[in-house]
C-alpha cells in the first residue's frame, strides 16, 4: 500500500475507534464530551505497558481495559448518578489530562527523553490487523443496531426512554452498557495511536481526536457506516497536511484541515432536519 | 447557607485535600513540604500573588461567562473557542491602535467582547432555529476557532518580523502596565471583579436577572408566564460569549501583547469548572476562579521544589466538580 494511503488510514483508525464507541453512546440517549480524556488514558495505559514490556497487543488490550475503566466510572456519576452528562465530561477531561500527565512525569522523570514503545507489526494489506479490525467496527455496529435485541433497546433508550423504561426496562443498564463500550472504544482509539503511528507518549497526545470523533458523529448524523468515509476524509486531510507541511507548500492552508471536520459536522447539522438528527432524549437523564 | 449545603461543600472540602494529599504521597513527596511550597508559589510573594492574580483575571471572566449562559439553560461548552476569538479580534486591531491609549484599549477590549458574542451566533442560530443541543454546536465551534488561530498567526496576522509564527505585538503604551512597580497584577483583575459584582447584580437583582433564571429553571414555564423564552436564551448565550471574549481580550492587552498558537490550553474548560464549583452564582464562581488559579501559578513552585508534577493543577479541579455533581445532582433543566 503506498505510503500516503497508509498514513491516511493509520491517522483515520483512532478516530473511527472513538466515534464508533460515542456513536452507540450517543444513540443510547447519554454523550461523553471527555472521549478526549478516555482516549488520552488509553494511550497512557498502552504506553505503560509497553514500558513495563508487554508486546504490542497487550498494551492495546490494556488500553481497551483502561478506557472501558474510564467508561465505567461514566457510567457511575453520569448515567446512575443522573448527573448532567455533559459537565461530567468537561471535568473527565480535566482530569483525565491531569491524571495522565502526573503519572507520565513519575513515569518518566523530567528527562525529556523520548521513551518509546514496541509498534504492532504489519499484516493484510501492509496494514495491522487491529486497524483493518477498526473499519469493521461501524458495519458490525450497523447491522447490530438494526437487527439485534440489544440494539433496539439502545435505540430506545436514546429516542423513547420512558417507552423503555414502562416495559420494565433499565434505561440505566441499557446506558451503562453502552458507556462501558464507549469507553473501551474510546481507550482503544488513544491506544492504537501510540503502537501504530507515535509510539510514545507526550502530554495531550491524543490532540482533540475525541472532539473530532465527537464531530464525526454528529457529521455522521449518527449513522455507523458513514464513519468509515468520515474518518477516512479526516485521516487523509490529516496525512495530506503533513505532505504539505512537509514540502512547505503554503498553497493550501493547512489550518482548513483542521478546521475541516467542525465545518463539516456544523454543516450537517445546519442542513439536516430535526435536531440534526440527534437521538430525541440526548443528554437528558434516565426515567 | 442551608445545612445541606454547608455538609455538602465540608465533604467537598475534605475530598479535594484527601485526594491532593494521595496524589502528592503518590509522587514520593511530603504533603506539609507540597503545601507549603503550593502556598509559596501563589500566595507567598508579590510576585506569586502577581502570577495568581494573573491566572485568574481570565478564569473569573470565563467563569461568569459560564454562569450567564449557565443559569439561564444554555449549556455553553464553547467558552474556550469564544475566549480565542475575544483574544484574535484584540491581537487584529490592537497593533494598529497606538494614539491615546485609553481609548485604543476600550476599543480592543469591544473588539475582543464582540467577537466572544459573535462567535456563539452559529449556535444560537442552531438552538432556536434547529433544536440543535448547543453542546454539538459549540464543541464543533471550539475545533474551528483553534483552527483559525492556527491560520491567523501564520496569514494574515503573522509578524513577518518573527521567525516563530505569532502576531505582532501591541504598542508598549496600549499594553496595560502593572498597578504597582516591580509586580505583574494590571488593572485587568480589579476589573474583571467589577465585573464579577455586575453580573451577580444583574442576575439577583434585576427583573432581566429574573427573567433570564426563569427561562433557565423552565422554558415552559417561562413561556407561560409571557416571556419570550427564545430571546432570553439568545441574550444570555451572547453576553455569555462576550464575557468569554473579553477574557481572550484581556489576555492579550495584559499578558501575552500578541496572538500566538496554541493561545489556551483549556482555560474555557477550567472556567466552566469553576462555574460549577461556585455552585454557578458569580460570587462562588468567582472565588472557585481565585482558588484554581491559585493551584495553577503555586503547582509550578511545587514541582521545582518538591518533584509533585504540576499537572495536579488539572485533576484537582477535575474532580471537585465530579465530586459537587455527585454530591448535588444538579439536573439540568428541561429542554425547551
Amino acid at each position: 500500500m503506498s505510503g500516503f494511503a497508509e498514513i491516511a488510514i493509520l491517522l483515520a483508525a483512532p478516530l473511527v475507534l472513538a466515534a464508533a464507541g460515542e456513536l452507540v453512546l450517543e444513540r443510547s440517549g447519554s454523550i461523553q464530551i471527555g472521549a478526549e480524556g478516555t482516549m488520552l488514558i488509553g494511550a497512557f495505559a498502552a504506553f505503560s505497558a509497553g514500558r513495563a514490556g508487554a508486546g504490542p497487543g497487550a498494551a492495546l488490550v490494556l488500553g481497551i481495559l483502561a478506557g472501558a475503566a474510564s467508561g465505567a466510572v461514566f457510567a457511575l456519576v453520569a448515567i446512575a448518578g443522573r448527573t448532567d452528562p455533559i459537565l461530567v465530561g468537561t471535568a473527565w477531561n480535566l482530569v483525565a489530562f491531569g491524571a495522565t500527565a502526573f503519572a507520565y512525569r513519575l513515569v518518566a522523570g523530567a528527562t525529556g527523553s523520548v521513551l518509546e514503545v514496541a509498534t504492532l507489526p504489519r499484516s493484510l494489506f501492509g496494514l495491522p490487523a487491529a486497524v483493518t479490525l477498526a473499519f469493521l467496527l461501524p458495519l458490525v455496529l450497523h447491522v447490530g443496531i438494526a437487527r439485534t435485541r440489544a440494539g433496539l433497546r439502545l435505540v430506545a433508550a436514546g429516542e423513547t426512554p420512558d417507552a423503555l423504561h414502562a416495559q420494565g426496562i433499565s434505561v440505566v443498564a441499557v446506558r451503562s452498557g453502552a458507556s462501558l463500550f464507549a469507553g473501551a472504544a474510546a481507550g482503544a482509539g488513544g491506544a492504537i495511536l501510540v503502537v501504530t503511528v507515535s509510539p510514545t507518549f507526550v502530554e495531550g497526545m491524543t490532540a482533540g481526536r475525541g472532539f473530532l470523533a465527537l464531530a464525526l458523529v454528529v457529521f455522521s448524523r449518527w449513522r455507523p457506516l458513514w464513519l468509515i468515509p468520515a474518518s477516512l476524509l479526516i485521516g487523509g486531510a490529516t496525512a495530506l497536511q503533513f505532505r504539505l507541511q512537509a514540502a512547505g507548500s503554503t498553497a493550501i492552508p493547512w489550518a482548513f484541515f483542521v478546521a475541516l471536520p467542525g465545518l463539516l459536522a456544523l454543516l450537517a447539522l445546519a442542513v439536516s432536519p430535526g435536531r440534526g438528527g440527534a437521538p430525541k432524549a440526548l443528554g437528558a437523564p434516565a426515567p | 447557607m442551608s445545612r445541606r449545603r454547608l455538609l455538602l461543600a465540608a465533604a467537598v472540602a475534605g475530598g479535594s485535600a484527601a485526594a491532593f494529599v494521595g496524589l502528592v504521597l503518590l509522587a514520593g513527596a511530603s504533603p506539609a513540604d507540597a503545601l507549603t511550597a503550593l502556598g509559596e508559589g501563589s500566595l507567598g510573594s508579590p510576585a506569586a500573588l502577581g502570577e495568581t492574580l494573573t491566572r485568574a483575571t481570565s478564569l473569573v471572566l470565563l467563569a461568569l461567562g459560564a454562569v450567564v449562559a449557565f443559569r439561564s439553560g444554555v449549556l455553553n461548552i464553547g467558552l474556550e473557542g469564544q475566549f480565542l476569538m475575544g483574544a484574535s479580534a484584540a491581537a487584529a486591531v490592537g497593533p494598529a491602535l497606538a494614539a491615546a491609549p485609553l481609548s485604543a484599549r476600550l476599543a480592543l477590549l469591544f473588539a475582543a467582547a464582540a467577537a466572544g458574542a459573535l462567535a456563539t451566533a452559529p449556535a444560537v442560530w442552531l438552538a432556536e432555529r434547529r433544536g440543535v443541543p448547543p453542546v454539538l454546536s459549540t464543541i464543533l465551534l471550539n475545533l474551528v476557532a483553534a483552527a483559525a488561530v492556527t491560520w491567523l498567526v501564520r496569514g494574515p496576522l503573522k509578524d513577518p518580523g518573527a521567525d516563530y509564527p505569532q502576531s505582532r505585538p501591541l504598542a508598549a503604551a496600549v499594553r496595560l502596565a502593572p498597578l504597582l512597580d516591580g509586580g505583574r497584577t494590571t488593572a485587568a483583575f480589579p476589573v474583571a471583579l467589577l465585573l464579577a459584582v455586575a453580573v451577580a447584580a444583574v442576575l439577583e437583582r434585576t427583573p432581566v436577572g429574573l427573567k433570564l433564571r426563569a427561562a433557565g429553571a423552565s422554558p415552559a414555564a417561562a413561556r407561560a408566564m409571557g416571556l419570550d423564552d427564545t430571546a432570553l436564551r439568545a441574550g444570555a448565550f451572547l453576553a455569555s460569549g462576550a464575557l468569554a471574549g473579553l477574557a481572550g481580550g484581556f489576555e492579550v492587552l495584559a499578558v501575552t501583547g500578541r496572538l500566538f498558537d496554541p493561545f489556551s490550553s483549556g482555560v474555557g474548560y477550567l472556567g466552566i469548572a469553576a462555574a460549577l464549583l461556585g455552585g454557578t452564582g458569580a460570587g462562588g464562581a468567582t472565588g472557585a476562579a481565585l482558588f484554581f488559579a491559585a493551584l495553577g501559578a503555586g503547582s509550578g513552585a511545587m514541582q521545582r521544589d518538591t518533584g509533585v508534577p504540576s499537572a495536579i493543577a488539572a485533576v484537582v479541579p477535575g474532580l471537585l466538580v465530579l465530586a459537587v455533581l455527585l454530591a448535588s445532582r444538579r439536573l439540568r433543566p428541561e429542554p425547551p
